[in-house]
Parts: C-alpha cells; structure tokens; sequence
C-alpha cells in the first residue's frame, strides 16, 4: 500500500509539532523517520496511525484519503515505545485480541485463531512461550510480542515508534535483523521512528531526517550520506 | 616499634546508624499499643461485651423485632442503589480525567472531593433546603405524592453526597500511573471503545475498583449525620440501622443499641479484612501507594 | 497563541469523552454543585452576611463554634504527634501482631460513626471501665465533658496522619540518614533535623485532613458530649436543633460560618504546605 502525506501538520497548543510536511511513500518500502527529540518524528507516526487528528492536509492509503477512517479500521499495525502490552493477558491473549475484536462476520473461529497465534509466535521465534504474562518476559521479548500482536490483524502498514529503544545493544542487532526479515516476508510498507541515525541507515530503504518539526532530507541511505542537503543533515549524520 | 593493643573500655553491639536503640523501640511500641488499646481496641471489646451482656439469645431476638428488621432492609436498599451510582460516576469522572487532556482538571478534582470537608449535618441541610416542604420544589413533590425529605430518596441523595468521591479518589492516581498506551493499542487493533474499555482498562483496574467499593459501601451503610436530618428518623420507615442505634441507645435498650452496632462492626472487620487482602496482594495497584 | 478554553480538548480518537464527561458534570452538579448553590444562595442572597453575622454572633452560637474547633484543633495536633509516631513505628520496627495492628488502625474509617460514639461512651462513662478508673486517679471526668469530646475526636482522625506518612517513610532514602550519622549527629538529631522535615509536608496535609472530619463531625461526638449548651454543644448538634424548630435561616447561618471557617483554616495549611514544599524542592 503506498501513502502519500500531503501538507500535514500538527499544534498542541502553543506548540507547533509539525510545521506543513508532505512524504510519499511507495508500496512495501522500510522507511525510518529520524531526527532528534522534538523533531516530530512520532507525531507524524501517530497521525498515520490514527492516534492523533492532524490540524490541516491529509493523509491518502492507495489514493483514498484516510479522513474518514477511525483509528479501527486503519489496518495499522502499531507497536508502541513501551510495548503497551496487556498486562492482565497472556502472550497468547495479547496476541488474539485483534482477531477476536472483530465483528462478528470477518471474526475467525477459536481453532483458527489458535493456529494463527502459533504461526505468529514461530514467525518471531518464541514458540513456547503463549502462557506466559507480559511482566515475565525480557524487553526483547516483548518487543517481538509486541510485533506480533500487531501482524496478528492483517495490517495494511506497520508503524513502529522506537521499536529498539529500551534494549541493549546485543539484543538491539538482533531485533534489527529480524524486522528486516519480517520486512521482506510480508512485503509490508513499514515505517519506524528512530533517533539512532546507525539503526536508520543500515535498515531503511528510504530514509527521512526531521528536525523541529520540518523534513531536511528525504532519500537512501548512501544518497543521503554522500549528499547531505542541509548542515543540519551533514552534521546529524555524520555523528 | 611497640605496639599498643586497643582495647575499648566497654564493647559495644553492633547497632546500624539507621536505628533507635532498643529501649526506646519499645517504649515507643508500647506507646502506641497502648494508646490504640484504650482508643480502638477497647471500645470495640465494649460493642460486644455489651451486646452479649444478656446473652446471644436476647441479644439475636433483638435484631428480629421488626423496627430491627426494617432497618436493616433500609440500609441495604440504600447502600445497592448509592455504592453501583457512585462507582459508575467513580469510573466516569477518573476516565474522563486520565484518558484526555483539558484544562480545569484540578478545579475538578478539588470539587470531587468538597464532600469530604463538609460535615455530614450540614450535608443533610442541604437536600432538606432543596426539597424540604418549605421550599416550592419540595412543596411541589410532597404534594404529587413524592417526598423526598423524610422519605427513601431523601437518604440516599444524602449518602450520595457523602459518599460521593470514594471511588473516584481510588481510580484517578492509579489510572494516571497505567496511563493511555494500552488502550490505543487496544484501538489500533480494532477494538471499539467499549470493547477496549472492558477488556484492557475495567481489568487493569479492578482491585482499585473493588477498594474503593469497598470503602464506599462502609460508609454508605454506616453513615449517621446526614440521613439523621434528612430522615425525620420515622420509626419502622426511614430509620437506617446507625439511627435504629441510637434510638434505642436513647431508650436505653442497650442491648439492642450495641446488638445493632455490634452488626455493624462485623461489617466493619469485614471491610478492614478485605481491604487489607487487597493491599497486601495489589499494592502496586492502588492508590494509597500513589498518593504521597 | 492559541488559548485554550476550559472543559474543551483538542480531539482525539480516545473514545468515550461525551459519555464519561457528561457523567461527570451530570453528577457532580446534581448531588454536589447544584445543593451547595442553594445553601450558600439561601445564605448569602437570602439574608446576606450581615443576616448571618446576626445568627452567629450569639453566645450559645459563638459557643458552639469555638467548641468544635477548639476540639478539632486539639485532636488533630494530638493525632499529628501520635499518627506520626504510629507511622514510624508501624514502618521501621517489628514487633508480633504488627500487620494486625496496621489493619486495626483504619478501624476509624471503616466503622459507623453512631458506633464508635456508643462505644466510647460506654467505656468512658462514669461507671465505664476506664472513665472509673480515671475518676478515682485523677478526679477527671470524661464522658460528658469537652474531654470525651476530644478524645472522640481522636478517634475519628486517628487513621488520617499515619496514612498519609506512612508511605513517606517508606520511600525514605536510608542513605540520607546514614550520611547524617557519619557527619556526626546523634540518632535524635538526624530524626528531628533531617527526617522529620521531610515528613512534614505529608503530616500537614493529614492534619488537614483530620481536622476537616473532626470539624463537622456528628455521630461519634453527641453520645459522649453531654450536649449541654454552651459547655459541650457542638455547632453540628446546633444545626439540628435549629432544624427541629423549623428554623432554617438559623441552622443555614450557622452551616455557612462553619463552611467559611473550615475553609479559611484549609487554605492557610495549604498555603503552609505550598511553602514547605518551595523550601525543601525536589531533593
């Protein structure tokens, strides 16, 4: 599914979190959003996602605008900063939630669930782990949970906010290459916000650099590297 | 070179410098044991030793005479209609307050909790000025055949306001520590607000809930000043037990005043019980821990 | 600047803001709002504050009133010195019975009022087991006098103090204690320099607190009291009289002078609290 962002932008209150940007995202494309904090790099996140109205311009899904789509029927896969995973469900449950919230005609049975939890769990390699709490997991456990929840629904588009953040740098690799993977398997246009400009680099297809609101740069990785348009850019990558 | 061996004068035990020496520990324990023995504990003792001053078999038949009998199905009725309103409004208000951002939250909070300053008589005051006979409102209403003063809905608005910000008070802090991440992701993930509300948030909260329902509910069934005016105390009618108590207390049926309260003290060591379980096993979730 | 009016939010796809807020208010207005605007407009626009100056400026009025704070006042300063002390003893030593103990303490909270005044009456009665005892020791009699008032008092804020100081103490950084001890200070000088200053805040607040419920309160207070006018006539019972004899505008006056003192005496604690809390910073 391919999104174009057309002018959106973004107040609360006094501040302006996102001055008019416009972003067009080709279908099955791994973009990371990077920038420093403030940048407004997860605004922009939250407004593909639903999660927040922008003040003006609109957000298109495969040409048709996203207006009137409720955050329910975005499709968009969400993985939160901190997981938000439900405390007081198993893995297993956690997982099933998106499938079980849907109305009763597109819903799929109890067995069909179950089966598709499990391909899910072997998809992020935690086969065993279906009846275990969220708070007895490790952070790179959850993270991977976290993922698959999302998956779970059938997502048009992932969006993923510091999906590395809270980890160590060991576990941090590995997550890496397992979006990769998970990228190239489902063929799904996934965008994570980042502020490691390494971790963007070495994964994205297409790189965008925010600062204060505003994007500085939008291309490749080796496109931006060899040619930063702005000193902001030269001076935020090359750290 | 020669050494000297120091040897102190007196050894003394090892004590961590985060610590009282030991006799004043237990002055201090003793202090306070004995204090809560002559203001908590003792009169306690007394509701029983006094209800039982005849025996069980006196003290039980007092409870089945019928003005007993009515008072104890007014308490009840009254604290099933006040404890389920006040929680919806708990719920309501802390959802409200945690779940979006506006501005004027702590005027509200500060209204929330205006209940708790004002004294139970003068709670009482207020709904027999609004629907009292001498207002026109109440004028109005008696004469349709609907009192509210002297009457049943006379006491449970007053218990209403008195109990009015138990459950919220329990919900706010705990809520505003979980925050809002679980139910966006709940709604990323298809669920409707309803779906979201009972399934992630309603389960994330329910000890604090069971808590605050908890405390509602005792001082729903216990409260005294306020159904005391607004009643007008109608024997058989619209006594509540803590009125059925002292009105036997004043004809000096001491038995049957302290059998009564000896109920609600039961009620009372249930509550305590309960609300220690829960702090116990769910301390993490509750309020008392996020206030400071 | 875009200024943003009270009550309205900016959007968001949060479900459930009309429902939850218009419960909210709905309520809040109904059984709070709407009752304390007719008290204080039968007060203040019915016969004005000179009407409610003329009601309360009586002596068995003045005397009422200086009866229930006065006795607010000395129970919650005896509840501040004991809940405090409760507090610490209940967080930092061990001793069997200890979590009973713990429990018991919010016994005032949990049980009804009428049976706590029945209770206290019983035992500190002249012929109780220890308003006796007290008698013949120290010829002081308690039931029936402001002295049973007080302690009913006692009771009835006991639990707002060590509540609210108890997690204080807990969360205490034992290393700021053990800092003061290798500087030198004896145990009783870290305790009242550097401790307690940081429970006082809390303290106050459940001051606060126990002096608003012992203010107002009635149930526990009129058994034990004597109830004599002028002697040991609290302004709650005086409410209800006034009440029996069908005079509103004095039972409305009296409800006002009552609400205005209670609120001037909250803000100055608060005002109190907002200092300490300036002084002292996040530490």
């Amino acid at each position: 599914m391919n999104i174009e962002i057309e002018e959106i932008s973004k107040d609360f209150g006094t501040t302006a979190a996102l001055h008019p940007v416009s972003l067009s995202i080709p279908s099955g494309t791994l973009v990371a959003l990077l920038g420093p904090s403030g940048s407004g790099k997860t605004t922009l996140l939250r407004i593909l996602g639903g999660l927040e109205f922008p003040n003006a311009g609109r957000v298109l899904f495969d040409g048709s605008d996203a207006k009137g789509l409720s955050v329910q029927e975005r499709r968009a896969g969400f993985v939160f900063q901190s997981y938000a995973l439900f405390r007081h469900m198993t893995v297993f449950d956690n997982i099933a939630y998106g499938l079980r919230a849907r109305p009763r005609k597109t819903r799929p049975n109890a067995p069909e669930i179950a089966r598709r939890v499990t391909k899910l769990l072997d998809l992020i390699k935690l086969p065993d782990i279906g009846a275990r709490y969220p708070s007895q997991l490790s952070g790179g456990q959850r993270q991977r949970v976290a993922l698959a929840r999302a998956l779970a629904i059938e997502p048009r588009m992932l969006l993923l906010d510091e999906p590395f953040g809270a980890l160590d740098a060991k576990v941090r690799k590995e997550l890496r290459q397992g979006l990769r993977d998970i990228h190239d398997t489902t063929g799904l246009t996934s965008i994570f916000v980042t502020h490691d400009q390494e971790e963007a680099m070495e994964l994205a297809d297409l790189v965008v650099v925010m600062s204060m609101g505003r994007i500085e740069q939008v291309g490749k990785p080796e496109d931006i590297r060899a040619h930063p348009k702005t000193e902001f850019v030269r001076e935020f990558i090359s750290a | 070179m020669t050494h000297t061996l120091m040897i102190p004068a007196r050894p003394r035990p090892f004590r961590a410098a985060t610590t009282e020496p030991p006799a004043v520990k237990l002055v201090l324990i003793i202090l306070c044991l004995a204090v809560l023995t002559v203001l908590l504990f003792a009169p306690l003792i007394a509701v029983f030793e006094e209800a039982l001053r005849r025996g069980w078999a006196f003290a039980l038949a007092s409870l089945s005479e019928p003005d007993a009998q009515s008072a104890v199905r007014l308490t009840l009725m009254v604290a099933a209609i006040t404890v389920p309103l006040n929680a919806a409004f708990g719920i309501a208000a802390a959802w409200a307050i945690t779940k979006f951002d506006w501005r004027g939250k702590a005027w509200v909070i500060t209204l929330i909790d205006l209940p708790f300053s004002v004294s139970p008589v003068v709670a009482g005051l207020l709904f027999v000025l609004m629907f009292g006979a001498n207002s026109a409102l109440g004028a109005w209403l008696v004469a349709n055949g609907f009192p509210i003063v002297f009457a049943v809905p006379g006491i449970v608005l007053a218990t209403l306001f008195i109990t009015f910000p138990f459950v919220a008070r329990e919900l706010i802090p705990v809520m505003l520590e979980q925050g809002r991440a679980e139910e966006e992701a709940a709604l990323t993930l298809g669920a409707s607000g309803w779906r979201t509300f009972l399934t992630v948030t309603l389960p994330n909260i329910r000890w604090a809930l069971l808590y605050g329902v908890l405390l509602c509910n005792a001082r729903a069934m216990g409260e005294f000043g306020a159904v005391a005016v607004v009643s007008g105390k109608i024997r058989g009618q619209t006594t509540t037990m803590p009125l059925m108590i002292e009105m036997f207390y004043n004809e000096y049926l001491s038995v049957a005043a302290f059998t009564m309260a000896g109920v609600l003290a039961l009620l009372a060591f249930v509550t305590l019980t309960l609300k220690s379980a829960l702090e116990w096993r769910y301390a993490d979730q509750l309020a008392a821990n996020h206030r400071h | 600047m875009i200024a943003r009016p009270f009550f309205l939010r900016s959007p968001t796809p949060m479900p459930g803001w009309g429902l939850s807020f218009g419960i909210m208010v709905t309520m809040l207005s109904v059984i709070v709002l709407i009752p304390m605007a007719v008290l204080l407009w039968r007060g203040f626009v019915g016969f004005g504050a000179a009407g409610i100056w003329e009601v309360v400026n009586r002596p068995r009025v003045w005397s009422a009133l200086e009866l229930s704070f006065r006795a607010a006042l000395v129970a919650s300063l005896f509840n501040l010195v004991f809940g405090v002390i409760l507090a610490w003893v209940l967080v930092r030593y061990r001793f069997p019975g200890k979590r009973l103990v713990d429990a018991a303490v919010d016994l005032p909270f949990a049980l009804p009022t009428a049976v706590a005044g029945i209770a206290l009456t019983a035992i500190y009665a002249p012929n109780g087991v220890f308003g006796s005892v007290i008698q013949q020791t120290f010829g002081l009699r308690v039931a029936y006098t402001e002295l049973g008032i007080w302690i009913a008092l006692i009771f009835v804020g006991l639990p707002f103090v060590v509540r609210t100081v108890q997690p204080v103490i807990e969360e205490i950084d034992r290393e700021t204690e053990e800092a003061s001890a290798t500087l030198g200070a004896s145990r009783l000088r870290t305790l009242t320099h550097v401790v307690l200053p940081m429970l006082a805040p809390a303290a106050l607040t459940g001051f606060a607190l126990a002096l608003a419920r012992s203010v107002g309160e009635y149930g526990s207070v009129i058994f034990i009291a004597g109830n004599l006018p002028n002697v040991t006539e609290i302004a709650p019972l005086l409410i209800v009289i006034r009440l029996e004899e069908f005079d509103y505008d004095g039972a409305v006056a009296i409800a006002i002078a009552m609400l205005a003192i209670s609120f001037t005496l909250l803000l100055a604690i608060n005002l109190i609290q907002i200092w300490s809390r300036r002084r002292m910073g996040a530490v």
